[in-house]
């Protein structure tokens, strides 16, 4: 199985540009560079290469859209706020192999004929900040970029992961989420057509262009193909992130790669693609990961990030700080969001705390299947679902939660 | 046209129309709270959510583009549901305070809380317990009872161009405030509150006052600049409560300004004049009003009959009505038998219709207000418009804001058009004829003007006289480079629809009747007409006093009448409305002139510097106690209407002329007000604005007085857009806004100068003038030159001005000291 995204992770010097070019790294670049921007995005959009920040929409159809707008300048912009609550893929990359991220980089602002690239970098990734800025000092002493790439850090912000608010951030404004359309690719930084990727989706640019569209479609499933990331965490023995190809399942993934549930216990539930993605119950970690399957098994891929929950965990604490979350991420645009999140939230608290009230399971559908669907953005959306799976999957066990506090429950 | 179907129902939009607005067009309800009409859609409060055939999720109507065939529903269970839903999650955490709320009975929530709401809450939340702020002028912020709705801070962003205030924190904990929490520092024009849907938003002059359902609505015409904004009063027992804008209403469709939506408490003001006065002993003492007519009658027959009728003078008001101009016109006539008429237009607006009468050989303008919306290239010259004539100002902003229109603004201060302007050409003050001298070079030089130009009258002159104002001549005598000097001329030459912009007032001191000509000028060589002029008239009624006075050139001006330069002195002055010793430029030769007098009549709304030496003071009653018209920016006159009842003994201006009229003899006609109104339409308002016929004059850059060592700086005076005049000065609602004038002067002056922000400066004109003003030291003006606002009366500012003479920018040099 080929690795080509953390296949070196295990070089303590893998950030280093020479140990990189040993590698065979920045030849993806040359050879792009040598080939005109339109084929570049033809080879691409072969590869059939999907955006790896969740939504899973075709790379190369969206270069298209921005490359075939006639406004000038354009940009690229990295999206590594990695903000999704059990995700730290992008992590890997971003700290221990930054050129294949820069590489990246660079083949899409020649294919996009840009005018610069901006990382959006999360603020709460201080080495990545360093490693990433020494690679680019070096790739820049190098010769091999020849257009400006800045880093600019969040400032904490969740929403600022969502591209467009990403954009009002990097525009020094608050960051909440635009209208759509007009799409980025139309009209984002500033108003020029912008293609915002994921840094795990440009990380796999370099192998596409070296061995070809042909080759990558060869790995993983055939409507997602490519290796994916995969970081696992929760109560199995070995937490950390894999690189496998898509379609892998997830009882690999949790049983073989992550090494099986913590002390041999049992699997209660398993989130697998960040907190947003709906929860799923053991009978369906058959699921092969990739954009299509995972849909087809009632939840969605996202980041990839794997949530496992063992046996004699409190689901409804886990909807609750899930909760907890999107009401501090939740910006205050749209209404829904920012009064609906903390409603949530304040209800399963209450059930958590064994305060719950006859009725409070049906208030809480209620509440949330009028949020979801009716937010400004997808975060909203996240955040009523979470509330609407966990009970969906485990009604018995929120209704065994009213009135008592399961903490006690376990000392009787 | 787009055709789609609303609840089963076809309707017609316009293309790039938003279903919202397509329901809108075609009279069907949606409800919203964060969409406006004026501002881009935001799709926060979720209210409007609507069900589209083929889509799976509900979708915001406010910002989803109408598309042909789509078949939309409104009003289903489901919305109504999610509607509900959304309510209540707002109501989760209001306060719910509506019965101190000053909102309630006019509330967007309330009301739609009473359409949907549910009547229980499921679910109560934690409420907000911020402190009320009320430490900024005027507007007072609860911030408790914010939906976060947005609207105020993106009518303050992108329809004021200001940006005062922006939401921070963010979920439940978002609020609306100014950057690091300060007070409140803004234009305070208000626009956010007339635009906050609850009750999160009001203005302090009408906190707690009344219910809003105790209050009957007036709308009315604002008194202040030409514009003519329709203000909506909020009349009880006899007394504004508060002005508002109201969507829709009137030529500024709901915007207002500070002075239309604050300034209407100057008729409350302790200094209004509730009965005549008559000098006794030296002193002002009061007197019936048959006392004080029978003394202006005799006093005036005593002048007539010792030095003629002629050595009677009268100054009208631009802030009067048609009406009582044409009465003061006919009383000087018939009862007097003078011609000598003029008021304060001179120094403001005559520069401008000096330069018509030569350029197009028309009397006025005739503007279209929403003319800057379909320009693509509007270049506007050493004017702050959108503090002179805020609203008007406010269509040039929108066309560089919806239109993508290049705006070039010309001028030294670092106004609000120039920071959102394409182009700023920071031209040195008073330089105005030279840079538009040098733009017009620049077009004849490349051969970019409208050929037909050509054959216009003075053309060859014309050219002849550009050779002295060749683009790098003009960037030396301007300071704006030769370059952005041809590009502005290139510019204006591709344009397909350009548009020249200036306001002259009479306190703004930069530009002469030279300036209004050299863009006159401009506009010929562009092709155009008067239609490419954007320059509107002072006041409410400054149009409408000169359509009243008629014909000129009969009798003495104001320069003659007060500033010795008359053939024979004026023994008696009528004053209408008007008050020389404060806004007239050159305070010291005014004073004299006035102390000259053998009989000074002053009739005012208030006691003014100028009513405290008069012989005799008549108490009028103000706009809003009288009806009348105002002939504004569009040349089409507007009724205004009394609502109120007079103050005291006060009277209508033009009864008290028809009255001492007809006691002095004289056939006064205007038996009451709705006659008079027929005679004033008949003879004054019918008047017709004749074909313009283009001629092109040589104009040379000149201004009175020049820089020199010692008074080194050039003083340019103006008008702020909290202030409008010197009636403004006793609105407290204003003053509470800007109560004082102020030197602005920049840092690099300033330490020359040896002057500190918020420190005294001691101003010296070269005619000897000294006075005090507060310094602000900004960037805001260049080097080289200060900025002093004009409305105050103790600031004496007019001491160091003097009136124009010959057409040239009567700018002043002064020295500037620490004081």
């Amino acid at each position: 199985m080929i690795k080509y995204l953390l296949g070196n992770i295990d070089n303590p010097n893998a950030a280093e540009i020479e140990e990189y070019e040993k590698a065979g790294g920045y030849r993806a670049l040359t050879k792009a560079l040598s080939m005109e921007p339109e084929d570049v995005i033809g080879e691409v959009r072969k590869s059939g290469l999907r955006g790896r920040g969740g939504a899973g929409f075709p790379t190369g159809m969206k270069w298209m859209f921005a490359a075939n707008d006639p406004k000038f300048p354009k940009y690229v912009i990295c999206n590594a706020d990695e903000g999704e609550p059990g995700t730290f893929k992008d992590r890997h990359i971003l700290e221990k192999n930054p050129h294949v991220l820069i590489e990246g980089m660079a083949i899409a602002v020649h294919a996009l004929k840009a005018e610069r690239g901006y990382i959006y970098l999360r603020g709460e990734y201080p080495e990545a900040e360093k490693s990433l800025q020494k690679a680019i000092n070096d790739a820049y002493r190098k010769g091999y970029l020849g257009f400006p790439l800045h880093i600019h850090r969040g400032a904490g912000a969740y929403i600022c992961g969502e591209e467009t608010a990403l954009i009002e951030s990097l525009e020094g404004k608050r960051g909440q989420p635009r209208l759509k359309p007009p799409f980025p690719v139309n009209a984002g930084f500033f108003g020029g057509p912008t293609v915002i990727n994921n840094v795990e989706t440009l990380a796999n640019l370099p192998f596409i262009m070296a061995s070809g569209a042909d080759s990558y479609l060869k790995i993983g499933s055939p409507e997602c193909p490519g290796n994916k990331l995969f970081p696992v965490s929760g109560h199995v023995e070995r937490p950390g992130v894999f690189e496998l190809p898509m379609g892998t399942t997830l009882r690999e993934i949790i049983y073989e790669h992550a090494g099986g549930i913590k002390n041999g216990r049992a699997l209660k539930a398993v989130i697998p693609g960040g907190i947003s993605a709906p929860v799923l119950p053991p009978d369906k970690i058959d699921c092969p990961m990739d954009f299509v399957s995972v849909q087809k098994y009632g939840s969605m891929l996202g980041s990839g990030a794997v949530m496992v929950f063992a046996e004699g965990t409190c689901l409804v604490k886990v909807a609750w700080r899930a909760l907890k979350f999107f009401e501090h991420e939740s910006c205050g645009k749209c209404t829904p969001c920012r009064e609906g999140t903390g409603w949530l939230r304040s209800i399963l608290e209450r059930i958590e705390n064994g305060q719950g009230r006859e009725g409070d399971i049906e208030l809480m559908e209620d509440v949330a299947g009028n949020i979801a669907g009716n937010t400004f953005c997808p975060l909203g959306d996240g955040a009523a679902s979470v509330a609407l799976n966990f009970i969906r999957h485990f009604r018995s066990e929120f209704e065994d939660h009213i009135g008592t506090d399961c903490r006690k429950m376990a000392v009787l | 046209m787009i055709e789609l179907t609303i609840n089963g129902r076809k309707v017609q939009c316009p293309p790039k129309s938003t279903i919202l607005q397509a329901a809108q067009a075609n009279g069907i309800y949606i409800p919203h709270l964060c969409w406006d009409r004026r501002l881009t859609p935001y799709g926060g409060c979720r209210l409007c959510l609507v069900e589209v055939e083929g889509q799976k999720k509900l979708l915001a109507s406010c910002s989803t583009p109408a598309e042909q065939g789509m078949v939309v529903q409104t009003e289903t269970p489901k919305l109504e549901k999610a509607r509900r839903t959304v309510l209540e999650l707002l109501l989760v955490h209001h306060p719910l305070d509506c019965p101190v709320c000053d909102k309630a009975g006019e509330c967007e929530l309330q009301d739609l809380a009473f359409k949907y709401g549910p009547s229980q809450s499921r679910f109560s939340g934690e409420r907000k317990h911020e402190p009320e702020f009320l430490a900024a002028p005027l507007i007072e912020r609860n911030t408790n009872r914010c939906i976060l709705c947005g609207k105020c801070v993106r009518v303050c962003k992108e329809h004021q161009g200001v940006g005062a205030i922006n939401l921070i924190g963010r979920g439940f904990k978002t609020k609306i405030s100014p950057a690091f929490e300060e007070t409140l520092d803004c234009e305070f024009c208000g626009q956010c509150v007339d635009s906050c849907p609850v009750g999160a938003l009001g203005t302090k002059p009408y906190r707690f006052r009344s219910r809003v359902w105790f209050m009957e609505e007036q709308p009315n015409i604002c008194p202040y600049c030409s514009v003519g904004c329709t203000t909506v009063l909020s009349l009880r027992e006899g007394r504004i409560m508060r002005a508002r804008g109201k969507d829709g209403v009137g030529i500024n469709e709901g915007d207002l300004c500070p002075r239309g939506r604050f300034g209407f408490d100057f008729i409350e003001s302790e200094h209004r004049l509730t009965t005549p006065l008559l000098r006794k002993g030296g002193k002002l003492e009061p007197a019936s009003w048959q006392e004080a007519l029978e003394f202006v009658a005799a006093r005036l027959s005593e002048v007539k009959a010792k030095h003629g009728a002629e050595s009677v003078g009268a100054l009208g008001s631009e802030r009067c009505s048609v009406e009582d101009n044409y009465m003061l016109r006919k009383f000087m006539s018939l009862a007097v038998g003078s011609n000598n008429l003029d008021s304060r237009a001179r120094f403001g607006y005559h520069k401008q219709t000096g330069a018509l009468k030569k350029a197009f050989g028309i009397p006025w303008l005739a503007l279209d207000f929403n003319a800057p919306l379909a320009a693509d290239v509007l270049f506007v010259l050493e004017s702050d418009l959108t503090s002179t004539h805020p609203v008007y100002g406010l269509k040039v902003l929108a066309a560089r804001r919806d239109s993508e229109a290049t705006l070039i603004v010309a001028g030294p201060q670092e106004t609000k058009l120039a920071t959102w302007s394409s182009t700023w050409l920071r031209s040195r003050p008073a330089t105005g004829v030279a840079l538009v001298n040098g733009i017009m070079s620049a077009m004849l030089e490349g051969g970019l003007h409208n050929k037909d130009a050509e054959k216009v009258n003075g053309f060859p002159q014309l050219a002849e006289h550009l050779k002295k104002y060749s683009p790098g001549e003009a960037a030396r005598m301007t300071g704006v480079s030769a370059e952005d000097i041809r590009q502005t001329a290139a510019a204006l030459a591709a344009a397909k629809n350009p548009m020249l912009f200036a306001s002259f007032g009479s306190s703004s001191n930069t530009k002469g009747e030279g300036t209004a000509l050299a863009l006159m000028d401009l506009a010929i060589l562009l092709g155009r007409g008067p239609e490419a002029l954007g320059m509107p008239p002072e006041f409410a009624n400054t149009l409408g006093l000169q359509m009243a006075f008629g014909d000129e050139g009969k009798g003495l001006d104001a320069r003659q009448m007060l500033y010795g330069n008359g053939q024979k002195p004026i023994k008696a002055l009528y004053i209408m409305g008007e008050n020389p010793a404060v806004t007239f430029p050159g305070t010291a030769k005014v004073m004299k002139a006035l102390e000259g007098l053998d009989l000074l009549i002053v009739q005012d709304i208030m006691m003014t510097e100028t009513a405290a030496m008069a012989h005799v003071v008549l108490p009028a009653a103000s706009w809003s106690e009288k009806e009348g018209t105002f002939v504004g920016l569009t040349g089409k006159p507007q009724k205004f209407v009394k609502c109120l009842p007079e103050t005291g003994l006060s009277m209508p201006d033009w009864k008290i002329l028809r009255n001492l009229g007809t006691l002095m003899k004289a056939e006064m006609g205007a038996g009451n007000f709705a006659e008079l109104a027929e005679e004033t339409a008949e003879n004054v308002l019918s008047a017709q604005l004749p074909a313009a016929t283009p001629a092109l004059t040589a104009v040379e850059q000149a201004t009175t007085e020049t820089t020199e060592d010692g008074y080194r700086l050039l003083l340019a005076t103006g008008n702020l857009m909290q202030h409008s005049g010197s009636l403004t000065a006793i609105s407290k609602n204003l003053g509470s806004a800007v109560s004082d004038a102020y030197l602005q002067i920049n840092p690099a002056d300033a330490k020359a100068c040896g002057v500190t922000d918020e420190g005294f400066a001691k101003v010296s004109g070269k005619n000897g003038a000294v006075i005090y003003l507060k310094a602000k030291v900004t960037v805001e003006v260049p080097e080289g030159m200060v900025f002093v606002p004009t409305h105050f009366a103790h600031a004496g500012v007019n001491m160091l001005t003097s009136p124009p003479t010959n057409g040239e920018a009567p700018a002043v040099a002064v020295k500037v000291e620490a004081a």
